[in-house]
């Protein structure tokens, strides 16, 4: 019973049976197949990117002379958070951290959202992050800030 | 009296033992059939999660033990391009050892000259290759992707992301795991056009 369908054994001239049986061997090796080949080229681990810009060594934050909006930068240090908005400098916030060691964003986020209501047109951050400061730490607040309305994030050593 | 076959006879208990065989039991059939219908939906459904799954791009990056990335919400989908991996002891680009991490620290200097040579290597057979296939569109773009583990201080990055700069490579994408479904990600990993 390789392959095709069975139409039984019909006599000559007889009638054929209405009832037929699909073959399912190659339809369940065709499955096995695709299944091998699925997990084989399978991606278990899900991988995005944040795209930012280099800032260069500069601690100075980047301003077209068309850009109407100041120059916001946000100063990170290992004890605290100063976001500052062209002169206008915003209270630090004191760096907390969570259960896993990790920073604890949410009076910035409230910030951000206080300088998005000032600077609705604000799309672009500088962060000037000082030596000492953890990788992962660094992106959580890159993060963030693309999070709340501030998409193009750019990275520079903090001076001094 | 029914003539009966020449041969052993066992007595009247011994020839019900299933031992000895000839029981009331009877011989259980050989040929059973085997139910391909849950078999068969089975096989459906694992394979239509597998393409649910599936993702077109391939592994951009290698994954290492000693390379665990950070998380974040607000991603996009990664692209093929040089990759720096920069773990608390190494840095690799592509494969190729650049230099320690410890001897990195010490000195003082911005940039790193290994790995900026390394880059402009890269670049330059970029451009080579895209001229020789007279293909305008590839324009290079001066992607990298950064695979740094979460501990790597930013005393180390500066250098190596000042490095990328210096060698071309100024759009700078930071390996991530995705975390639940960004609301700001303009196009998650699940694909762009």
């Amino acid at each position: 019973m390789a392959g095709g369908m069975d139409l039984g054994t019909g006599g000559k001239g007889g009638k054929k049976p209405l009832d037929t049986q699909i073959n399912l061997v190659p339809f369940i090796d065709l499955m096995a197949v695709t299944i091998s080949f699925l997990i084989m080229t399978a991606v278990w681990t899900q991988i995005g990117k944040l795209q930012v810009a280099n800032s260069g060594a500069s601690a100075e934050p980047s301003n077209s002379p068309e850009d109407k909006t100041p120059p916001i930068s946000l100063l990170i240090t290992e004890k605290e958070l100063r976001l500052s908005a062209g002169t206008q400098n915003f209270d630090p916030i004191p760096v907390t951290r969570g259960p896993n060691n990790k920073i604890e964003l949410d009076k910035l986020r409230d910030k951000f959202k206080e300088l998005k209501g000032q600077l609705p047109d604000a799309q672009a951050i500088t962060l000037q992050a000082e030596d000492g400061i953890r990788y992962e730490d660094l992106v959580r607040i890159i993060d963030e800030c693309k999070g709340d309305g501030l998409p193009q994030v750019s990275v520079a050593a903090a001076m001094g | 009296m029914a003539i009966e076959i020449p041969g052993k006879r066992w007595g009247k208990r011994l020839s019900h033992s299933k031992v000895f065989g000839h029981g009331s039991h009877g011989k259980k059939q050989i040929y059973a059939d085997l139910l391909i219908t849950p078999l068969v939906d089975m096989f459906v459904i694992i394979v239509l999660f597998l393409i649910a799954n599936f993702s077109a791009t391939g592994e951009v990056l290698m994954m290492s033990h000693d390379i665990q990335l950070p998380e974040a919400f607000n991603v996009t989908e990664i692209e093929m391009a040089p990759v720096v991996m920069v773990s608390n002891t190494d840095i690799v680009v592509s494969g190729t050892a650049i230099g320690r991490v410890d001897d990195l620290t010490k000195d003082e200097y911005l940039n790193i000259p290994a790995l900026e040579e390394k880059l402009r290597e890269m670049k330059k057979q970029y451009e080579d290759l895209h001229a020789l296939a007279k293909d305008t569109e590839g324009s290079f773009k001066g992607d990298v992707n950064i695979q740094a583990n979460k501990d790597v201080q930013f005393k180390v990055m500066k250098r190596v992301l000042y490095s990328c700069a210096t060698a071309g490579y100024t759009n700078l994408n930071f390996a991530v795991l995705q975390k639940g479904s960004g609301e700001g990600a303009p196009s998650a990993a699940t694909g762009s056009p």
